[in-house]
């Protein structure tokens, strides 16, 4: 049977931000189900949907720079696709494109977010809590590995802060952080990092997810 | 708006996607334009709740009508209970995430007597006195419906009204004249006159129980005009032309069957004396293998399921079971749909439906003795002999199973010491059977899995006048069961937590004192009973000595047949006359012929106007 791989982007918003990854996994499982679109199944015993995500994204962010690999067993027009798809999409997933993949999950670097802090904090205070952090030497975490147990990691190197704008009680961070198979800090590890060290109670924090980066700082697609 | 507070805290907690809604088929009205909204409850964790099919049914039936909006709610887990009260969110419904209090009604479906402290507590976190007569008329109607309420006594204090046998009908019935009267401006006491005129429904407040020196009921008797003597369940006539959903709302979360439904058949032909579901869902009613095929289509195209299951009491009893799995299979093979086929008899197995089975998955095969010599099985009318059995595990082990799991029940009336040994026996047959058998998977051992659960007698069952075998009791008959099992590596033996069953017996055969103890163990901290890592035996010991409630009357005691039982009132059509013959028959090792077979004139054909089965 055929097989055409194929590579979509799309949203993850809304109610959606709380589904887990691998909850993500059956949903878009039920989804192309319900689509009929001509899926292509594995080839095994018990054939299942074949779907791979490149990058996991954490809970509660919202993103509108997923990746879902998929395969399908005819040649397909995109746009009828995607719309095909999306109405059978549960709120909150949208697939905003479809495309051939041109690189490989492995050539996955860095992801780049925006983060809202709220607090009470007037934003100037948290503006300088977050330059205080980042003239720091080292900034060390715990992080918890499969190997290794929890060793700590220095991630101050690793922390690419690109902007930042503040308004009335609000602090935006525009970060880039890494994201390969070598060194992954999620947006989270940051967020709660920030918090411990600044000490402030923010009463609300919004990630977005903006761009998934190749190592040689292409787009991914 | 809760949607910002839950939010917050929804990175907080376990399977956060359970409680914020906006699932694929949920119902999403503009509550401007409904005239009744109404909170359906399912006392335990989404991931159970979501399971139940009932809960599917009437959802979708509910919101089929345009005026009506039925939302979803689940028992938070613990974790984001204590997050809800520290930030003062009150229980809300998955659709709209308003709280259930500002609802017109809110209706609880009851499958396990252990879900009755959570029963209180979501309505404690909804914000609302659990205690019916200290809800004012602003208030939501709270109703219950379900297996439970065939004795509902224990929870007669904190539920308006009881909806009494299959709820397909009378639902709609009560929310409609809800909404006429809501109109007409009228009181919370009016409607409930109103509703107890209502066919299947039971207001306990409009009954006064008396008692007797010794503890047992002396009368219930209707202390408002508008209650009946006796309130009579409601049954649907047509199983092929009931409402059936045509969608399920589906779950991100793994949920405990996380699969399409059709109801094939309700009611059961069998008769097991122990088995309340066989008597008080009666009669047999099936659906046409068209209805069958037609609802799995649909279910299977509107959700995106990749499983799809045969439910019912006795799937394999279905008349055309044959012609019905091949027209399926033909569907689902050809949409890559698995079709898995729970609750199959040992005698009605077949190498066809063996390699039904198969075509899921090859895990566990599981049938369910229930006894372990012919004797007591012939008591409990399991109607399955010992050859029957070794014929299932024959074609099992010939088709490649190098394992069965057994389920027994422990504490059945008459049982002595030989019926348990003669769990360990027919065990060790099986054993034998297999390493006999020239075609089993060559190299592997057998792995048998018996698994025991305590008889817990209930209303409604030829078994309700039994005792329940003592903690002691039971201690003596595991010991007896692992003494006397040789091959201990081949056989593996469990069994269910005895301290878990006392409370079931207790609570399924309690009369209406019983709600002070309900109440007493909710305050004292009781929640999710059926929860191992919840279920805190002790606690509710202590309020039971407190109250000074004597569990030996509720549970241990034998009943005479002429005790007023708790449940006397409320008429299921199997009459009690029945349920003392076979009792009787019990006793004296008779079995009784399936419905099919032989009409026992159980007195259920008077409420389908005729013979259930053609004209026996």
């Amino acid at each position: 049977m055929e097989k055409i791989n194929l590579r979509a982007v799309f949203e993850k918003s809304g109610h959606a931000v709380f589904i887990s990854h691998l909850d993500l996994m059956r949903a878009m499982q039920r989804a192309i189900k319900r689509s009929k679109i001509p899926v292509w199944y594995s080839q095994g015993f018990n054939p299942h949907i074949y779907l791979n995500f490149p990058l996991a994204l954490s809970l509660g962010v919202t993103s509108k720079t997923e990746f879902m690999d998929f395969a399908v067993t005819e040649p397909c027009d995109y746009a009828a696709l995607t719309e095909t798809l999306n109405k059978a999409m549960p709120e909150g997933l949208k697939i905003l494109g479809i495309a051939e993949p041109v690189f490989a999950n492995k050539d996955i670097g860095f992801a780049e977010y925006t983060i809202e802090f709220k607090s009470d904090v007037p934003s100037e205070e948290m503006l300088s809590a977050l330059e205080n952090m980042m003239k720091a030497d080292t900034i060390e975490i715990d992080k918890r590995s499969k190997s290794k147990g929890t060793v700590k990691l220095d991630i101050k190197p690793h922390i690419n802060i690109t902007g930042t704008e503040t308004a009335s009680g609000l602090l935006h961070v525009f970060v880039r952080l890494p994201a390969g198979l070598e060194l992954n800090i999620n947006s989270n590890v940051f967020i709660d990092t920030f918090a411990a060290l600044s000490g402030i109670d923010f009463t609300s924090v919004y990630a977005e997810r903006t761009k998934i980066l190749c190592l040689n700082g292409e787009n991914f697609r | 708006m809760l949607r910002e507070q839950i939010e917050k805290l929804l990175p907080l907690v376990k399977s956060p996607s359970r409680y914020i809604g906006g699932e694929f088929n949920s119902v999403v009205k503009d509550k401007s334009k409904v005239d009744v909204r109404f909170a359906f409850c399912f006392p335990d964790s989404y991931d159970v709740g979501m399971s139940h099919l009932g809960m599917k049914i009437l959802y979708s039936l509910k919101n089929k009508r345009e005026n009506f909006w039925c939302e979803r709610v689940f028992a938070p887990w613990p974790d984001f209970e204590e997050l809800m009260r520290k930030n003062n969110i009150p229980l809300y419904a998955l659709e709209s995430l308003d709280p259930v209090k500002e609802f017109d009604f809110i209706g609880f479906t009851i499958q396990y007597e252990l879900c009755y402290t959570n029963i209180l507590n979501m309505l404690d976190l909804a914000q609302l006195p659990v205690k019916a007569k200290d809800r004012t008329d602003d208030m939501p109607i709270v109703v219950a419906g379900g297996p439970c309420v065939c004795n509902p006594e224990p929870l007669a204090d904190f539920i308006d009204l009881f909806i009494i046998g299959e709820g397909e009908e009378v639902n709609l019935e009560l929310m409609d004249l809800y909404a006429e009267m809501k109109k007409k401006g009228c009181s919370k006491r009016e409607f409930l006159e109103a509703a107890a005129e209502i066919e299947g429904i039971y207001v306990p407040s409009f009954y006064d129980v008396s008692y007797n020196l010794d503890g047992t009921v002396n009368a219930v008797v209707p202390n408002n005009s508008h209650a009946a003597k006796t309130v009579k369940k409601r049954i649907i006539k047509d199983m092929d032309s009931v409402y059936y959903p045509e969608s399920f709302v589906v779950p991100y979360c793994e949920i405990v069957h996380d699969r399409a439904v059709v109801e094939v058949l309700r009611g059961c032909i069998r008769g097991c004396r122990f088995c309340q579901a066989g008597f008080i869902y009666r009669p047999f009613r099936e659906k046409s293998s068209d209805t069958i095929c037609r609802q799995t289509k649909s279910l299977c195209e509107t959700t995106g399921y990749e499983e799809i299951s045969l439910s019912s009491l006795s799937t394999s009893d279905l008349s055309d079971i044959d012609e019905t799995l091949r027209r399926l299979s033909e569907y689902t093979e050809e949409e890559k749909v698995n079709l898995s086929l729970p609750s199959m008899r040992i005698d009605r197995f077949s190498k066809e439906l063996l390699e039904q089975i198969q075509k899921v998955r090859k895990s566990g095969l599981t049938f369910a003795p229930e006894a372990g010599t012919q004797r007591l099985r012939d008591v409990i009318n399991k109607n399955i002999t010992e050859d029957e059995i070794m014929r299932a595990c024959k074609l099992a082990f010939d088709g490649g199973y190098t394992g069965v799991k057994l389920y027994f029940m422990l504490g059945l009336p008459t049982e002595t010491d030989d019926d348990i040994r003669g769990i360990a026996e027919l065990a060790e047959k099986i054993t034998d059977l297999y390493y006999q058998n020239p075609n089993r998977q060559r190299g592997k051992h057998i792995q048998i899995s018996i698994s025991c659960a305590t008889f817990v007698p209930k209303p409604f069952t030829p078994f309700e006048f039994e005792p329940q075998a003592s903690i002691d009791e039971i201690k003596h008959k595991q010991k007896v069961l692992l003494d006397s099992i040789r091959s201990r590596k081949r056989i593996n033996v469990s069994w269910h937590n005895y301290r878990v069953s006392i409370l079931e017996a207790v609570l399924a055969k309690g009369d209406r004192r019983l709600c002070d103890a309900v109440y007493e163990a909710w305050k004292a901290g009781c929640k999710f009973d059926g929860w191992d890592e919840f279920y805190n035996y002790d606690a509710w010991m202590e309020v039971f000595e407190r109250l000074g409630t004597d569990l030996d009357f509720y549970a241990h005691r034998m009943r005479s047949y002429d005790e007023i039982s708790p449940w006397q009132h409320l008429d299921y059509y199997v009459s009690k006359d029945f349920f003392i013959r076979e009792n009787k028959l019990a006793h004296e090792e008779k079995t009784t012929f399936n419905c099919r077979e032989k009409c026992s004139g159980c007195g259920v054909s008077k409420a389908v106007g005729g013979a259930c089965f053609g004209k026996n």
